[in-house]
């Protein structure tokens, strides 16, 4: 059986891509995909813990997030097609209308 | 009893008047003034049947309209109170406030002066207030009125306003009994605190509780429920309540240091002058503490700081009518001396004294304001008794009744002031035998009898003898009925008032001609003589020595007529010289009201102006400084913290992750991870 640490460390990994995703890209599309990246490293982290103690209850769970990020999609393709009608594009620099 | 039943009218009517004058005085004939004559005389009816039926030994007491009502703890009300000393109190007023009405037909409107219909709306509210004062039955009401009393005094003093002296005059009279007032308004929520009622008079009045708490002996050995504050015991605290109320009729009655305010107000109408000084503003604070005296006379050190001020008083206020150049401004010094005589009367245990030197006072005050008014419309409105003289010939009912007046004032037997000022010098020395402060306060009274005969008659001589001094006085304005009428009977009443209570009389030939006395042994217990005699023999332990009557009279007449007959010796002739030149520098002080005026001047703007200065400076400075600091700081970093919301999503997603690694490195720190 695989140690639960390499899990743990493809977990991380993929889940920093998806973090360097947010933080580096402008474009609101990319940013829909590091957000399924990331949400996908939780969802290996708890697979993996669920085989470790040999419980259902972490892939249930993780069940639940895959149809969260299913939902979450919808709502961020909405959001992507608001920004492209108001600001022209899907640079999410520009949609700064909201600060002070 | 029917005839209470219209009490409150005594005092609505010259409201009604008030009303009439303001509303539609302008297309009435006389500007108004017949409202208030037809006003005041039916007071003055209504106020003889009250005092007919008080005489029959009736009273009344009612609450008539609550306007506050909090249960047990606290009612505010207005009632009305008749007793013997409200009822004479009510018969003076309407009188005098009737005769002024009268006489104002010959001072204001003969006269071409304008604004009628103030004038007159101004006496009625003037006499209503005071009416409605003298009908209180509870101290809450009375300072009601008081104040509007107060207020008039400011409306009728300050009525030429276009001049520059007579507003100042009145802001000056407002304010200076204001001050008073103050103290009087503190007096008056510290009595609610303390029981729970202000009622004058019955078995639930402050003073009657008071009495009770005291005879109680130590706090909850079978005394009346009271509050007291600051760890005082009752009889302590009573008395701080007994100076709070002092403070305001030592205000509105002028007495030291609260007179600065009446040689100033001066500047009004005579017949102004003549209604406050005889029956309404001044006398409103001689009279409440005679409507109060049951509570008065609990407090032995009270009174004799009232009786130590009232001597001192009248003293000091009549010196400084010696020089005075003025008819009105004599007037106006020798009212503070007589009210002087009353607080004297007051704290010496002479209820009965003081009352009647409040109603001969009242009297010939009201008189001597009037015939100074019918001079100075002799005179086309000059004041100056220098510029006076022979008016005697020309004016005769002016002068007998000036004279009728001038004597009682100076004193001089048979006239009503000798038997009522007499009778204060009496009281104050019977007890004063057995108490220095008291024996003090009666000899400045004495010494305060020869300065009054002298400056009333040095009045009288440069006023109407000798030759006439200046062209006007040649050939002065003469004064018709409406002028001769109201002198004529306050000159009969100067004349006759004091037999009302021939104390001295009755003593020696034992008959029973004090019918002032057996007045006022009353048909109300709570506000009768005997209880107010007892009451100040046992809680204020005064002792009347053993003495007769005829001494301390002969005495008091004599410095009298030796004060009056100087005057006459030094200023009479043809062409009288101004004496008191002689007098060197304490002319000067004396000329300058011993620098009253100077020092209060001093006091606001010296030291309270100062002191506010300093306050607002503060408050300014350092209170708001620290607020709006606040408020800065808060600003500022505000506008600098608000730019990390750039509203770019990459720099708000950064700063959480910041967050959690912050976060992260705090619990690993924390936790031992390392």
């Amino acid at each position: 059986m695989v140690p639960i640490q390499y899990y743990l460390l493809l977990s991380a990994s993929v889940f920093c891509i998806g973090l360097f995703g947010v933080l580096t890209r402008n474009n609101a599309l990319l940013f829909l995909m590091s957000v399924e990246l990331m949400l996908t490293g939780a969802n290996i982290n708890l697979v993996a813990f669920s085989a470790q103690t040999g419980t259902l209850t972490g892939q249930v769970f993780s069940l639940f997030v895959i149809a969260l990020a299913a939902a979450e999609v919808a709502i961020g393709v909405g959001i992507v097609l608001a920004l492209v009608r108001n600001f022209e594009g899907v640079d999410v620099t520009r949609a700064t209308t909201m600060r002070w | 009893m029917a005839a209470f039943d219209y009490a409150p009218a005594i005092a609505v009517l010259p409201l009604a008047s008030f009303v009439i004058a303001l509303v539609a005085g302008r297309y009435m004939p006389k500007g108004g003034a017949f409202a208030g004559i037809l006003a005041t005389g039916g007071s003055l009816v209504l106020s003889a049947w009250m005092a007919f039926a008080v005489a029959g030994g009736d009273t009344y007491n009612e609450s008539l309209y609550t306007f506050v009502d909090a249960g047990e703890e606290l009612s505010l009300h207005l009632g009305v109170l008749i007793d013997p000393l409200s009822a004479m109190m009510l018969v003076i007023v309407s009188l005098v406030a009737f005769l002024v009405h009268v006489f104002s037909l010959g001072y204001m409107n003969d006269e071409g002066e304008t604004g009628l219909p103030r004038y007159y709306a101004g006496l009625g509210l003037f006499s209503a207030s005071m009416l409605g004062f003298v009908l209180a039955d509870n101290l809450f009401m009375a300072f009601m009125f008081f104040e509007m009393v107060g207020l008039c005094s400011w409306l009728l003093i300050g009525f030429w306003f276009r001049d520059a002296a007579p507003p100042s005059a009145a802001k000056k009279a407002f304010l200076v009994t204001r001050f008073g007032d103050y103290f009087f308004l503190v007096g008056v929520v510290a009595v609610f605190a303390t029981f729970g009622t202000a009622a004058f008079a019955g078995a639930e009045s402050f003073p009657t509780i008071a009495e009770e708490a005291l005879a109680g002996g130590s706090e909850g050995a079978g005394g009346a429920a009271v509050t007291t504050f600051f760890g005082l015991d009752p009889g302590a605290w009573f008395a701080v309540i007994a100076l709070l109320i002092l403070g305001g009729v030592i205000g509105k009655s002028a007495q030291f240091p609260l007179h600065t305010w009446l040689p100033d107000a001066m500047e009004g109408p005579t017949p102004v002058s003549a209604l406050i000084h005889a029956a309404t503003m001044v006398a409103a604070g001689v009279y409440l503490v005679a409507r109060i005296y049951g509570f008065y006379a609990l407090l032995p050190t009270v009174l004799a700081v009232v009786a130590f001020v009232g001597g001192f008083t009248a003293l000091f206020a009549a010196t400084m009518a010696l020089v005075k150049n003025e008819i009105k401004q004599v007037l106006a010094y020798s009212t503070i001396s007589q009210y002087g005589y009353m607080m004297l009367a007051l704290g010496a245990g002479g209820y009965v004294a003081a009352t009647f030197h409040l109603m001969t006072h009242a009297f010939f005050k009201a008189l001597l304001f009037l015939g100074a008014g019918a001079v100075i419309i002799a005179m086309h409105h000059g004041e100056d008794m220098w510029e006076m003289g022979g008016l005697r010939k020309k004016m005769p009912v002016t002068y007998w009744t000036f004279l009728a007046g001038s004597l009682a004032l100076a004193g001089i037997f048979p006239f009503a002031g000798f038997w009522s000022k007499d009778e204060v010098l009496y009281e104050a020395l019977v007890h004063g035998l057995n108490d220095p402060l008291l024996l003090g306060a009666y000899a400045m009274g004495l010494a305060a009898v020869f300065v009054t005969g002298f400056y009333t008659f040095r009045m009288v001589v440069l006023t109407f003898h000798g030759k006439p001094r200046s062209d006007v006085a040649r050939d002065p304005h003469g004064v018709g009925w409406n002028v001769k009428f109201p002198l004529v009977v306050l000159g009969a009443l100067a004349v006759v008032a004091g037999f009302l209570n021939m104390a001295p009389v009755a003593e020696l030939t034992g008959l029973h001609v004090d019918y002032l006395h057996q007045w006022f042994v009353g048909p109300l217990e709570a506000t009768s003589l005997e209880t107010y005699e007892g009451l100040i023999e046992e809680r204020a332990g005064y002792e009347a020595a053993e003495l007769s009557p005829l001494l301390p009279a002969a005495v008091s007449l004599a410095l009298a007529l030796a004060g009056a007959g100087l005057a006459v010796v030094l200023y009479r002739g043809a062409e009288p010289t101004e004496h008191t030149d002689r007098l060197g520098s304490a002319k000067r002080v004396l000329a300058s009201n011993y620098y009253q005026d100077e020092y209060q001047v001093w006091l606001a703007e010296g030291l309270t102006a100062r002191v506010a200065r300093a306050a607002d400076t503060f408050d300014q400075g350092i209170i708001d400084g620290v607020v709006n600091g606040t408020g800065s700081v808060s600003l500022l970093s505000g506008s600098r913290v608000r730019r990390i919301q750039t509203g770019v999503v990459s720099n708000y997603a950064a700063l959480l992750t910041l967050g959690l690694v912050a976060l992260l490195v705090v619990l690993g720190v924390t936790g031992g991870w390392f």
